[in-house]
């Protein structure tokens, strides 16, 4: 359980509470670069942390992530006419630059400097791997560009998709580091999912339903450790990495494509999550690329042109109890991602913490809770700069190895759980 | 009158935050009843400060080893009184060990194995850092890895009060 004040301090994150200011101080993926395709493309609306916004490429090929409202008379800029080098309000024609610069007001003489004072709310918004990432806290602490591997590899050694989930973004999160609900919930894709299966870690996971938890801190948030009997004298290892605030991978499955995810408020009762695939050794196969693009592994089956998955609550997750029964789907809901959501939004748009009865398997989340509380009212009370802002925070991978049962998983697994360039990913 | 043409389906209704107002909401009892155990002095005086808090079912003890094999560890109350450890894990349903270094690995083992005998869930702290081999409580961790369901091997005081305050004991 969680006090209450305590998990209304962790779910809200709009302008001015201490949860918002938090994901502030960080570099953060605001959409997919696919989204905005090329040089003059029309722009899309975004709301990230309860803040409206339109994303732009100007014809120039600029970036930019700008108040969504025209200062005029407040009209949306998603209507803007993207024109030559800005977003024009097709309104009254105001016309805005990629940094919000008001840069013409038809309206006024040729000579006015009346536009040179407008100027837009606007956050830079930068193309890394298949992701457009945006920083929303105050310029003056804008730190480093974001280092996290799965964007900076080869655009065909990864996938990215992203998926809107209808719940705040805590309890999205705290999915991605409980790796006790994988046997159970996700029991099926470990035989099935054409991403997951044939690795020999799988059994290893089906065979010990009851795994044991180390939860250990690192620079930029946790490890957690779920450990599972393997053969005498071993353990199977398979460590999660958290970087703060919502940055976790999946441990990997033999030679399959690493996989993880962020998890980003749009408002406090809905975020995306985004998820990826690489392989830091190799491009993806054209059918590991398909069977992404279908839904399979962490991603979803969106409704074309949207990215609402096409199982969703509004259709009871398309639930198929003759499946749920036969346990090929554990829970009747098909996919990893939307198995995963279907339950997280079935607790509601914020769910009620104080009315919990948690577990010790459970202590990954309490830790993670308590470490998101500390850093974010450090930063309120004393301006700390949290952990996971320092781009080599960012340098880590998950893990799935098997080790002598007299070894700390740290400690053997200490290069297993970093980036090393040129390594592949330490897998079972 | 408008005509509702398309009805939400159940998830959609009941996923909703007006809907959330109607889950039962009556009291939880303490659902846990824990035992936190001191695997040294150090973390004795953790405890004595943690029991201070307003606790439901949670008792605080230290563990000394006893001169015998295995299980065979003393329990006292943290403020010195009598305590029986078989009697006190007959009434648990957790057993929280909490260590500061390696003094105590002989008790983790004997208090772990005697959790595990009786399918008592376990979780172990320990403060400071056990997380590397040769740190200060390394052993600590070592002897506490068979037998605790949750190791924290890097925790603080306040994991302490958080875990306890989390299960709700």
């Amino acid at each position: 359980m969680l006090r209450k004040d305590i998990n209304e301090l962790l779910t809200r994150t709009g302008p001015g509470t201490a949860m918002g200011e938090l994901f502030r101080q960080y570099w953060m993926p605001a959409c997919l670069a696919e989204e905005l395709p090329e040089d003059g493309c029309p722009p899309i609306r975004l709301k990230l942390l309860s803040e409206r916004l339109v994303a732009f490429r100007d014809s120039y090929g600029n970036y930019g992530l700008i108040d969504e409202f025209c200062a005029h008379r407040g009209a949306s800029l998603w209507f803007g006419r993207n024109e030559e080098g800005g977003l024009r309000c097709p309104y009254h024609g105001w016309k805005y630059d990629t940094t919000g610069q008001c840069v013409e007001v038809p309206s006024e003489a040729d000579n006015s400097s009346f536009a040179e004072n407008v100027k837009l709310t606007s956050y830079p918004l930068v193309k890394i791997g298949d992701v457009l990432w945006t920083y929303m806290g105050d310029p003056a602490s804008q730190p480093p560009l974001p280092e996290f591997e799965f964007a900076l590899t080869p655009a065909e050694h990864h996938y990215t998709s992203k998926r809107w989930q209808q719940s705040n973004w805590l309890q999205a999160f705290e999915g991605g580091i409980d790796s006790s609900h994988v046997t159970f919930l996700h029991s099926g894709g470990l035989k099935s999912d054409p991403l997951f299966k044939g690795a020999k870690g799988n059994q290893y996971n089906l065979n010990d339903t009851k795994p044991f938890f180390e939860v250990a801190d690192s620079e930029g948030g946790l490890f957690v450790g779920a450990r599972r009997n393997a053969e005498e004298g071993s353990y199977y290892w398979r460590i999660t990495p958290w970087v703060m605030p919502s940055f976790t991978m999946v441990p990997p499955r033999g030679d399959h494509p690493i996989h993880g995810h962020f998890w980003i408020p749009i408002d406090d009762e809905n975020c995306w999550a985004y998820s990826f695939d690489y392989h830091p050794m190799r491009p993806l196969t054209e059918a590991e690329r398909q069977a992404m693009i279908d839904g399979h592994g962490v991603h979803s089956k969106n409704i074309p042109g949207t990215y609402r998955p096409e199982a969703n609550m509004d259709n009871d997750y398309l639930m198929n109890r003759e499946k749920q029964r036969t346990g090929e789907w554990y829970s009747g809901v098909e996919g990893i991602a939307i198995q995963d959501s279907s339950l997280q939004e079935s607790m509601g748009p914020i769910v009620d913490r104080t009315k919990e009865r948690l577990v010790p398997a459970d202590s990954g989340i309490i830790k993670a809770r308590q470490k998101l509380y500390r850093a974010a009212t450090a930063l309120r009370d004393k301006g700390a700069t949290p952990p996971g802002v320092d781009p080599a925070h960012h340098h880590v991978r998950s893990a799935a190895v098997v080790l002598p049962q007299k070894e700390a998983f740290l400690d053997a697994a200490r290069d297993d759980v970093r980036v090393r360039p040129g390594f592949p990913i330490s897998s079972v | 009158m408008a005509v509702e043409t398309q009805t939400l389906s159940s998830c959609a209704r009941a996923a909703t935050a007006e809907e959330a107002r109607y889950r039962i909401d009556r009291p939880i009892a303490p659902s846990r009843a824990g035992r936190v155990v001191a695997l040294d002095p150090g973390a004795a005086d953790v405890l004595r400060r943690t029991a201070q808090h307003g606790w439901a079912n949670a008792r605080f003890y230290v563990c000394e080893a006893g001169a015998g094999e295995g299980e065979d560890v003393v329990l006292r109350d943290v403020d010195g009184g009598p305590a029986t450890l078989a009697d006190e894990l007959a009434s648990a349903s957790v057993v929280v060990m909490v260590a500061t270094d390696d003094t105590g690995a002989a008790c983790a083992h004997g208090l772990g194995k005697a959790c595990w005998e009786r399918g008592i869930q376990t979780a172990g702290l320990v403060l400071g850092d056990g997380t590397h081999a040769g740190t200060t409580a390394s052993a600590a961790v070592a002897a506490l890895r068979p037998h605790a369901r949750v190791l924290l091997p890097s925790a603080d005081e306040a994991d302490v009060v958080d875990l306890l305050s989390a299960l709700r004991v």
